[in-house]
């Protein structure tokens, strides 16, 4: 089968639960707004191609499964991850104030270059905000990530929001790319499309013998 | 956030075992509401795995408190008798050793040569630094499994993995060549066709022998795991060799005339057996090592990516994702009785009651295993090296079967090299494992000796690998445990991880549990990927059709 996109960038979702992790993935990927998922129940990840600069990106984009209620997400969630979504709710201070927890859970589990980039969600709801827009500002440029506030519900820079942490992502990419032509190999992942027929196995292959 | 529990469930998991793990995710697939819950706050169990510091600093303690409430109506976790044992780490090279990097780029070094000199270092400081610092500045790139596992490509593991859909959870790379110790050296076993040409060790009367042997092994095709190969089969096998039933498989091999090369390769090697393995056993294992051949790479095996404890996480995943709670590093204290009939679990002062209860070993209470006690151990060493053990110009991910010697065990010995995620570039790392005879030290004594350099006098460029570190554990084997022969019924317990190389006897176990509380159900059916889910209020419908949905807690 064609390979039908250039690259595939796994991108992770975080932050406490509630701030609309989920309703920012579904905005992206199906322009859906849904409220009734409570918690996050048989969402996986999502998956949205991109045309960037020309190169067609596929993102895969990974929800925490609820496992982030307890803060017992796994650190396999983190393996292979190339841009992480830090988000809090603008009308939830505590939401804000954890973000410096999961940057250091992060900084525990993913991988050292990992992108970054903070999103205050819910910025529709202007009159319940607590947090302030410059705090959010001041707390990106702290870390030294990019910050945007946006609306699931309202539609509201989500988008805009994933295209610049996939541009990130893939300038990032490139410039490496370019510094060592030899990608390391990474491995097998196993599909059940995978190739079923019987393996000529070495005994059928010794004809000669 | 939200931080008190539901106070009902149909199924709570206690301990993140992989046993539990798989049970815990199979329940949740069918709808079941799952609590999963660890007094621990990492996944795993003994099946864990941990980066550097986290394991040299380790105690293995069930960070469970006794709780203060002494009533008769309450089984208590804290059992420590299921717990790992002897525990010691110690450090091969002394503190002030330095190497120096040409790169100083922390991601690229490469050693370029050892300072041994404190004072030098200083006045190299740019680029050096000492070794120890090296692996400890490094220690999340460590990834050390407890207890590795390898998979057999066409095992039962990997074809629930597939057929459950849980393989996107994780990543694998195949083992990427099998040696053994012969003739007191390094020898490779001919696994593939150009490998059996270029063998030199096998002459071509001896390729002969071996061809006929296993192509005899080969005739019945149909089977995969070595359970259903024992137990399908087992009148295949009773016919057609009836007159070796009752031999060893050593015996069986002389019988078939093989040159003790020969029988080093099959009876060590390809079936990891012993002088005593039975001959049906040998032959089981030697045909799921042949039918796991060409699937994913030159060997039969697979291992999972950053280590054995990312599987138990993927079956935690899924589990997740279907709906099931977890919440690690729980105050949890033991299980209510009412009428011999367990009814919830203590957590704090939170009592959450459910109809059915998995726990793992460890946190077994005493009440419930006074009658098993641990006799067999699993003895085991981790060796931070480096380099390997045969050096060769592409990294490779090393399955080395060292046979039994002096009527011991024999030692299964596994080297990964840092594109397995499981150690820093510059570094390997190697697991040992064997049924323990007197203690892990004594147990492994003559591989390190034969295989490493042990005493730091300098870095090694050939010859024996450097031990730089190492550390011996023991881990109880409660495979073997008759575990839910107790009076209550609605508790069940999972065992530790056991000697096989492979997870099947681990996925039948769990097979098992699942199909006793839930007869008649599915055991993981495969879970549908992201883009057959339909989200929207007029596919609500359609949304309660694929995924489970659950009524949110209060």
């Amino acid at each position: 089968m064609a390979k039908t996109y250039d690259y595939l960038f796994k991108l992770l979702l975080i932050g406490d639960s509630g701030v609309g992790k989920t309703c920012v993935l579904f905005r992206f990927s199906e322009d859906a707004f849904n409220t009734t998922f409570i918690s996050t129940i048989g969402i996986d990840f999502k998956i949205r191609t991109i045309d960037l600069d020309g190169k067609k990106i596929k993102l895969q984009i990974w929800d925490t499964a609820g496992q982030e209620r307890f803060r017992t997400i796994t650190t396999a969630y983190y393996r292979g991850a190339m841009g992480i979504m830090l988000v809090y709710d603008i009308t939830n201070e505590k939401s804000f104030e954890n973000i410096k927890n999961w940057i250091r859970n992060i900084e525990e589990n993913a991988s050292a270059d990992v992108e970054k980039m903070l999103l205050g969600n819910k910025c529709e709801l202007e009159e319940k905000r607590q947090v302030s827009r410059e705090r959010g500002e001041q707390l990106a440029i702290e870390y030294g990530i990019k910050f945007i506030e946006t609306s699931a519900k309202a539609s509201i820079r989500v988008e805009e929001a994933f295209f610049t942490l996939a541009r990130d992502i893939k300038t990032k990419m490139e410039k490496k790319l370019k510094e060592a032509s030899n990608p390391p190999k990474g491995g097998h992942q196993l599909r059940a499309s995978e190739p079923q027929k019987k393996p000529t196995s070495w005994l059928s292959r010794c004809t000669l013998l | 956030m939200d931080n008190e529990l539901p106070s009902e469930f149909d199924l709570i998991v206690v301990g993140t075992g992989l046993t539990e793990s798989i049970i815990s995710a199979a329940a949740s697939r069918i709808g079941k509401s799952v609590l999963h819950i660890d007094s621990n706050d990492y996944y795993g169990e003994q099946w864990a795995s941990f980066n550097f510091k986290s394991l040299h600093n380790c105690t293995f303690s069930n960070n469970i408190k006794k709780h203060t409430e002494n009533s008769s109506d309450l089984l208590n976790f804290n059992n420590d008798s299921f717990n790992i044992r002897n525990f010691s780490a110690e450090w091969h090279v002394p503190e002030k050793i330095g190497i120096y990097c040409k790169n100083d780029d922390s991601k690229n070094r490469q050693i370029e040569s050892v300072i041994n000199d404190s004072l030098k270092l200083e006045e190299n400081n740019e680029n050096s630094v000492f070794l120890r610092e090296e692996i400890l500045n490094n220690s999340r790139k460590f990834n050390i499994d407890l207890m590795p596992k390898l998979h057999f490509a066409r095992g039962d593991f990997i074809e629930l993995l597939i057929s459950s859909n849980i393989a996107r959870y994780a990543e694998y790379k195949s083992v990427s060549r099998i040696l053994t110790w012969l003739n007191n050296q390094i020898e490779a076993v001919p696994c593939s066709r150009s490998d059996v040409f270029a063998n030199n060790k096998v002459s071509v009367i001896e390729k002969r022998i071996l061809m006929k042997l296993l192509s005899l092994v080969d005739k019945n095709d149909n089977t995969t795991g070595k359970y259903t190969i024992l137990w399908g089969n087992l009148q295949w096998y009773n016919s057609y060799f009836l007159d070796s039933k009752d031999k060893t498989f050593l015996e069986f091999l002389k019988s078939k005339k093989l040159t003790t090369n020969l029988i080093h390769f099959v009876l060590y090697a390809i079936s990891q057996g012993t002088d005593s393995t039975s001959c049906i056993d040998g032959m089981a294992n030697t045909k799921r090592f042949l039918n796991s051949l060409g699937r994913f790479g030159k060997t039969p095996f697979l291992f999972s990516m950053y280590g054995s404890g990312e599987t138990t996480q993927a079956f935690c995943r899924l589990s997740a994702v279907f709906g099931g709670i977890f919440a690690l590093n729980q105050p949890i204290a033991g299980l209510k009785l009412d009428n011999n009939r367990v009814t919830s679990l203590l957590n704090g002062s939170q009592e959450i009651k459910a109809e059915h209860f998995v726990l793992n070993i460890e946190k077994a209470p005493v009440e419930l295993v006074n009658n098993l006690k641990v006799t067999d151990y699993i003895s085991r060493a981790v060796l931070i090296t480096n380099r390997s053990i045969m050096p060769s110009e592409q990294e490779h991910l090393t399955l080395l079967i060292y046979p039994p010697e002096d009527k011991g065990n024999s030692v299964t010995l596994i080297e990964m090299g840092h594109l397995t995620g499981t150690c820093p570039q510059n570094f390997y790392l190697v697991h040992l494992i064997t049924k323990q005879q007197s203690n892990p030290k004594d147990d492994f004594k003559h591989v390190v000796a034969n295989l490493f350099e042990s005493n730091y006098t300098h870095l090694q460029v050939d010859g024996k690998p450097n031990m730089l570190w190492a550390c011996y554990f023991s881990i109880p084997n409660t495979s073997d445990l008759k575990l839910n022969d107790n009076d209550h019924l609605n508790v069940h317990l999972c065992d530790g991880p056991d000697l096989d190389l492979d997870y099947d006897y681990t996925v039948k176990k769990a097979k098992d549990i699942f199909q006793r509380i839930y007869p008649d159900i599915e055991f993981l059916p495969r879970a549908p990927d992201p883009d057959e889910i339909i989200f929207g209020e007029e596919e609500q419908s359609k949304l309660n059709d694929v995924c489970i949905s659950e009524t949110p807690p209060k």
